[in-house]
């Protein structure tokens, strides 16, 4: 690869910018969504066990 | 083309440093943060707004059915302009066009939606000080608005074919993410407390 491909094959600032940020979303929401689900799943196996 | 002290990198480095800025603030002064504005909520609870919202319940009954339209609207918005953008609806249309017509509605509707939440919050503030939900939509709300300024809108003004097509997917997919949270958060408000 020559100098002028790696350049473009490089982002720019904004497109860095938004690999970062959106990183960030996706994984705060799985991690986020993942617990709240799990503590769903919690509470319906309690019930379950305690004959609610 | 001028350059800030950052260097051509400022939009990045400015991500990070938020992001960075955020996770410190919630692992060490949130508390106390949260604490030294319970005065804020008292007096939202004790404004007109506050007054109309616990004592006339069609003035509240009407904003909150304004308020869902606002993020309904949002969500129609962001699924059509990043659906688009994905690939899964509206591929007759060309992607540019259809993320540029949303813009104007998207900003009504989030004007719609944070007026009315305003005087919702007024209205119920005693609860909402109190909701661990209310403080995370409140963080989803923010990285979303700024999320959408900051970097989705700068980023989609570039001719999309110079943009890498998957940083395009992984945006869209994030801006999907974060209005989800935001609208879930929001309607889990209403069943808490």
């Amino acid at each position: 690869m020559n100098d002028e491909n790696k350049a473009e094959a490089k982002l720019d600032d904004i497109q860095l910018a938004a690999v970062v940020s959106s990183s960030v979303f996706v994984v705060w929401f799985a991690v986020y969504w993942f617990f709240q689900i799990q503590a769903v799943r919690e509470l319906f196996e309690f019930v379950r066990v305690n004959n609610f | 083309m001028p350059t800030s002290i950052l260097g051509p990198y400022t939009r990045t480095i400015t991500a990070v440093v938020l992001v960075v800025f955020t996770v410190v603030f919630f692992y060490t002064v949130r508390v106390s943060v949260r604490a030294s504005i319970e005065p804020l909520f008292d007096w939202m609870t004790a404004s007109w707004f506050g007054i109309i919202g616990t004592t006339w319940g069609a003035a509240f009954a009407i904003v909150e059915a304004l308020h869902l339209i606002g993020l309904a609207l949002i969500g129609g918005t962001v699924i059509a302009s990043d659906g688009r953008l994905l690939g899964l609806v509206l591929a007759d249309q060309e992607p540019g066009v259809v993320v540029q017509k949303t813009y104007r509605i998207f900003n009504w509707a989030l004007i719609l939606t944070l007026s009315t939440g305003v005087f919702m919050a007024c209205g119920v503030a005693g609860k909402i000080y109190f909701l661990k939900v209310f403080w995370y939509k409140m963080l989803a709300l923010s990285a979303g608005m700024l999320f959408e300024y900051g970097i989705r809108r700068p980023l989609l003004e570039k001719d999309l074919e110079d943009i890498t097509p998957w940083v395009i997917k992984l945006t869209a997919t994030a801006s999907i993410m974060v209005w989800f949270t935001v609208g879930a958060l929001g309607r889990w408000i209403g069943y808490s407390g």
